[in-house]
C-alpha cells in the first residue's frame, strides 16, 4: 500500500540516485522502506577523514511532518552523538522542516562531523576535549575511525560494534 | 499688560497649581459620593492605605473573549490591518498596544520582521521550479496556481500545509506555527490557517488551544487555578498581588500563579518550594505533632493553632516553638522568630559550616511549617465557632450579628498567621543587616500578637468582647505595618 510517506521516500531515494551528494549514500533496507542504511565517509581535513561510518534511519508514516530518528550504528566519538548513536543536531529535532529529505539530513550530519558544537554536548567526555585537549580529541577519534573499517568487514548492518581487536 | 505678560501669568506653575487643587477637591467631593459603598463594606481593603489592595475582575471565556477582540480590533482601526495579523502581533509584542502602534509607526518593516510575520525582501525566495512544479514536501506535481505561501516565498501544496497544521496543533502549538520552509521562523497568521484547514473538529480545537495560548500570553489575564474552574482573572495591572477567585474561591498570588506569599516575592518562594521538596526528608522528623512539657515531662500533642500552650497536667505556661517558659517572651519582645547565627562562622570548617546552614535551613523550616499545621488547626477553630454561634442564636442567645464578631476574629486570626507563615522564607532568604534587624523585629512582634489573639480566640466566649476586638485590631496593625514596609510591589 502507497501512503504519502511511501511515495515521499521513494522520490527521496530517487534523488539521491540522480544527484547522489558527494560523501554520503543510503538505500531503504531490502523489505522495508521505512528504514534505511545509509553511510557517511569522514569528511576531508578533519581527524574523521577515512572513516565509513554507518547509521540507520527510521521513520514513521508521519514523515515528512515529523523528524526521521537516525543513529550511528559505527561506534561514534563526537560531542553531539550521545553513547547510543543517536544525534543532536537541531534540524532533527526543533528545527526539522518538512522540506528536508534524506540527502538533505546525511549532509547535515555530515557537516556536523566538521563543526561540532560544543555548546549542547552529548558527549562529555568528547565536548571537552575538542574545546581543551585537541590532539588527544584527534587520538580519540582516530581510533574509532579505524574501528568504522573493522565494521565494514562484516556486512552486517545490524550487529553493533563486536568485540573486535584492533590490528 | 503686554500680551505676552497675560500668557506667561496664564501658564505661571503656581496660578496653575491652584487651579488643579480646585479641580482635585471636586473629584474629592465627587468621589466622597461615589465611592461611599466602601464605607459600608468593612472587609474591602481601601486603596490608600492597605498594602495589599489589588483591583482586578473575574471574566467568564466570553468576556476573556470579548476583551482580547477589543485590544485587536483597537489595533487594527489604528493601523488598518487585518484582526489576523493583528492578533499575532499583540501576542508577540506581549499585549503592549501602545508600543506596538508606536513601534509600526516608526518603522513598520522593522516591526513586522522582529516579530516573525513578514519577510524581509531581501531574504525572499521562491522554492518553486519549472511550470508544473512538485511540491518541495510532498513532491507531487501541480499547476503553480495551486501553491500557497507566507510573505517568505516558501509555497507548498494545500494538503502539505493541512497536514503541517494538523501536527502542530496535535503537539499544542497555535500561535507559534511557522512556515515549513528550511530555517524559516515566519509565523502562520490564523486567516492564513483557516482558508486551508477544513476539517471542523481541527479547527474548533485550535480555535480553543490558540485562546488559551493568548490568555497565557497576557500579561494582565490569569486562568484561575482552582480545579475544574475556568474562569479567567483581569488585573489592572500584572502584580504579584493576591487574588480570590469568587467562583472556586481558590486563593492564588497573580503574577505567578501559585499560592499567595507575601511578604516573599514569586522567585523567592519558588526557590523556598523546591528547597522544602528536596529537603523533604531532612525535616521530615521535626514534623512530629508531639512534644514533652517541659515542666513535668507528661506528652502534649497540639490540637489547636496558638503556639502559647498549657500544659494541662501541671498548668505550666510554655512556647511550642522554644519549650521556653511564656512569659520570658515578654509582651515586647518575641525570639523565637530570630535565628540567632553562630557569629564566627565564616572562620569554621566547611563541615562546621554545612552543619550550620542545615541549622538555619531546619530553624526556618519548622517555623514555616508549624505556621501552616496551625492554620489548619485554626481553620477547625473558625468552624467550631461557627456552628456554636449557631447553637446560640438557636436558643435565642443573642442574634447573629451579636456574636459575629467571634467569626470576624476567627477569620482575622488565620489571614494574620497566613502572612506570619511566608514571612519565614522571605528572612530566610535575606541577607545580614539593618533590615533585616527591622524585619525580624516586625515580624517577632507580629508572632506575639497573634499569638495573643490565637489565645483569646480559642477561648473567646470567656474573653471579653472589647478585649478581642481590641486585640484584632493590634495584630492587624502589625501585619500591615510589615506588609507595608517589606511588600514590594
Amino acid at each position: 500500500m502507497t501512503t504519502p510517506a511511501r511515495r515521499r521516500l521513494m522520490r527521496d531515494f530517487k534523488r539521491l540516485q540522480e544527484d547522489p551528494p558527494a560523501g554520503v549514500s543510503g538505500a531503504p533496507s531490502d523489505n522495508n522502506i521505512m528504514l534505511w542504511n545509509a553511510v557517511i565517509f569522514g569528511p576531508h581535513d578533519t581527524p574523521f577523514e577515512d572513516g565509513t561510518f554507518k547509521l540507520t534511519i527510521e521513520f514513521t508514516e508521519e514523515y515528512p511532518n515529523k523528524p526521521p530518528s537516525v543513529r550511528f550504528i559505527s561506534k561514534m566519538f563526537h560531542p553531539n552523538v550521545y553513547a547510543d548513536g543517536s544525534i543532536c543536531l537541531d534540524i532533527l529535532q526543533n528545527r526539522w522542516s518538512p522540506t528536508y529529505d534524506v540527502s538533505a539530513i546525511l549532509t547535515s550530519i555530515q557537516s556536523l562531523l566538521h563543526d561540532p558544537n560544543p555548546n549542547s554536548p552529548a558527549n562529555n567526555e568528547a565536548a571537552q576535549l575538542y574545546r581543551e585537549n585537541r590532539r588527544e580529541y584527534e587520538k580519540k577519534v582516530a581510533a574509532i575511525v579505524q574501528e568504522s573499517w573493522n565494521d565494514d568487514e562484516d556486512d552486517d548492518v545490524e550487529e553493533e560494534e563486536g568485540g573486535k581487536t584492533a590490528s | 499688560m503686554s500680551q505676552t505678560d497675560m500668557k506667561r501669568q496664564l501658564s505661571d506653575p503656581a496660578s496653575d497649581a491652584t487651579d488643579s487643587e480646585d479641580m482635585e477637591e471636586d473629584d474629592e467631593y465627587a468621589n466622597y459620593y461615589y465611592d461611599n459603598t466602601d464605607d459600608l463594606d468593612i472587609d474591602k481593603p481601601k486603596k490608600t492605605d492597605d498594602p495589599e489592595y489589588f483591583e482586578y475582575t473575574i471574566l467568564q471565556t466570553e468576556d476573556a473573549e470579548r476583551l482580547l477582540n477589543e485590544e485587536v480590533e483597537r489595533l487594527c482601526s489604528e493601523l488598518k490591518m487585518s484582526p489576523s495579523l493583528a492578533k499575532m502581533l499583540l501576542h508577540v509584542g506581549q499585549w503592549q498596544g501602545e508600543d506596538i502602534i508606536e513601534r509600526y509607526q516608526q518603522d513598520q518593516r522593522k516591526l513586522l520582521t522582529e516579530s516573525n510575520v513578514s519577510c524581509p525582501k531581501e531574504m525572499k525566495e521562491d522554492s518553486l521550479v519549472g511550470s508544473s512544479p512538485g511540491c518541495p514536501v510532498c513532491a507531487e506535481c501541480y499547476p503553480r496556481d495551486k501553491f500557497m505561501g507566507l510573505t517568505c516565498g516558501h509555497l507548498f501544496c494545500p494538503h502539505c500545509w493541512d497536514m503541517h497544521f494538523r501536527f502542530q496543533i496535535e503537539q499544542g502549538i497555535t500561535m507559534g506555527i511557522e512556515c515549513m520552509g528550511q530555517k524559516c521562523k515566519i509565523l502562520v497568521p490564523e486567516d492564513f490557517l483557516y482558508s486551508v484547514l477544513k476539517d471542523s473538529k481541527l479547527r474548533d480545537r485550535f480555535s480553543k488551544l490558540c485562546f488559551m495560548d493568548l490568555i497565557k500570553g497576557h500579561p494582565k489575564l490569569r486562568f484561575c487555578p482552582g480545579p475544574n474552574c475556568s474562569v479567567i482573572i483581569h488585573a489592572k495591572e500584572p502584580r504579584a498581588k493576591k487574588v480570590e477567585c469568587s467562583v472556586c474561591k481558590s486563593t492564588f498570588c497573580f503574577r505567578c500563579g501559585i499560592e499567595y506569599h507575601a511578604p516573599t516575592d514569586c522567585d523567592v518562594i519558588k526557590k523556598w518550594l523546591t528547597k522544602c521538596a528536596d529537603d523533604s526528608e531532612t525535616a521530615n522528623y521535626i514534623s512530629a505533632h508531639t512534644k514533652d512539657c517541659p515542666s513535668c515531662h507528661v506528652c502534649i500533642e497540639k490540637s489547636a493553632g496558638c503556639n502559647h500552650m498549657q500544659c494541662s497536667k501541671c498548668k505550666f505556661d510554655f512556647c511550642w516553638m522554644c519549650l521556653g517558659d511564656w512569659k520570658s517572651h515578654g509582651s515586647e519582645y518575641y525570639e523565637c522568630s530570630r535565628y540567632k547565627e553562630n557569629p564566627n562562622i565564616a572562620n569554621e570548617s566547611v563541615l562546621v559550616q554545612a552543619r550550620e546552614a542545615l541549622k538555619k535551613y531546619l530553624f526556618y523550616f519548622e517555623r514555616w511549617e508549624n505556621h501552616a499545621k496551625s492554620l489548619q488547626l485554626e481553620e477547625q477553630t473558625l468552624q467550631k465557632i461557627t456552628s456554636r454561634i449557631n447553637v446560640k442564636v438557636m436558643e435565642n442567645e443573642g442574634t447573629w450579628i451579636d456574636w459575629q464578631y467571634l467569626q470576624n476574629a476567627a477569620a482575622l486570626l488565620k489571614k494574620c498567621r497566613y502572612t506570619l507563615q511566608y514571612t519565614y522564607p522571605y528572612a530566610y532568604y535575606m541577607d545580614k543587616g539593618g533590615r533585616k534587624q527591622l524585619f525580624e523585629y516586625q515580624q517577632a512582634q507580629l508572632e506575639a500578637e497573634v499569638e495573643n489573639l490565637s489565645w483569646k480566640v480559642e477561648r473567646a466566649e470567656i474573653t471579653h468582647r472589647g478585649d478581642l476586638e481590641n486585640q484584632m485590631d493590634i495584630a492587624e496593625k502589625r501585619r500591615q505595618t510589615l506588609l507595608k514596609d517589606f511588600l514590594e510591589v
